[in-house]
């Protein structure tokens, strides 16, 4: 392959894995690296191919402009499956991404459990409640094949609103603080 | 903190900025690393750039910090100077006991 040829397939390369920019900022970026190729190049001497190896593969290269796209538009979005695709790009690049991912999930599973058993109480009475067998919960949440027979049901239609407010209060404080992590992410990586 | 310092004189591009780094303070970036950060930091309104015409026949693209880019600029460095000096005060004996005899 000539030295042109593999630049353009560079470009090339970049602006297709570019994909979810806006068509401004993509060909900004392409233009971007282009000129740091030329003056890269001529300045150190190197040839196209050994400034091109330096800069790393198109695709890796792109993913870093799509990686900061995702977080920034996470850390303001209230989505879940936003927020959680963000989280899931951060599990990919260490420990604590893989911490705030799971406790992402664990929150929102929570969250929607709560409001699960809310609703399931307003239409299947029978099915859902919490229950008390010899001073201890043996059984809380909704259930298909109803409730254990022994165990005698405690708060009763009470667990609607109790549902509905602990499950919505869950939800919020897990977008706020994967929003809060998203940020600090992105704090981090500005310390370079 | 450091792309953004290198920019506190004056306006650079893209390559300057990964010299500047490389002769100030021996951080070297991968060539690569430091577009996207400075794009993620130009969205996030700190810096704001320019396409200037050059003699070597192509434009550049400068960066400079803009108001805000300045003021969180001055937070980071008071911020990392009295984390460093704290740190500093505490190595101080490790280097010593190194100096003294055995």
């Amino acid at each position: 392959m000539t030295v042109e040829t593999q630049f353009d397939s560079y470009l090339t390369a970049l602006r297709t894995h570019l994909g979810p920019l806006t068509i401004a900022e993509r060909e900004e970026i392409v233009r971007e690296i282009a000129a740091h190729v030329r003056d890269s190049a001529e300045e150190s001497g190197a040839s196209v191919e050994t400034v091109l190896a330096r800069l790393g593969p198109a695709d890796e290269l792109a993913a870093q402009y799509r990686d900061g796209l995702l977080i920034r538009q996470a850390s303001r979005s209230i989505s879940p499956l936003v927020l959680l695709r963000a989280t899931l790009r951060l599990a990919t690049k260490g420990f604590t991404g893989i911490v705030v991912f799971f406790c992402s999930v664990v929150g929102y599973s929570f969250g929607v459990g709560f409001v699960i058993v809310a609703f399931a109480k307003m239409f299947f009475p029978t099915h859902a409640g919490a229950w008390v067998q010899d001073g201890r919960l043996v059984a809380a949440g909704a259930f298909v094949y109803g409730y254990p027979t022994q165990a005698h049901e405690v708060l009763g239609m009470w667990i609607v609103p109790l549902g509905l407010i602990l499950g919505s209060l869950i939800l919020l404080f897990t977008t706020w603080a994967i929003r809060t992590s998203l940020r600090i992410s992105q704090r981090w990586q500005s310390r370079l | 903190m450091a792309a953004l310092a290198s920019l506190w004189q004056e306006r650079l591009y893209g390559l300057e900025i990964i010299r500047f780094l490389e002769t100030h303070s021996s951080l070297v970036l991968a060539e690569g690393t430091i577009y996207p950060i400075l794009n993620r930091l130009k969205a996030e309104g700190l810096l704001t750039s320019e396409w200037v015409e050059a003699e070597a026949g192509h434009p550049r693209k400068y960066y400079s910090l803009t108001e805000a880019g300045r003021q969180r600029l001055r937070q980071m460095a008071e911020a990392w100077t009295s984390f460093s000096g704290g740190l500093s005060r505490l190595l101080e004996p490790v280097l010593e006991q190194q100096e003294k005899p055995q």
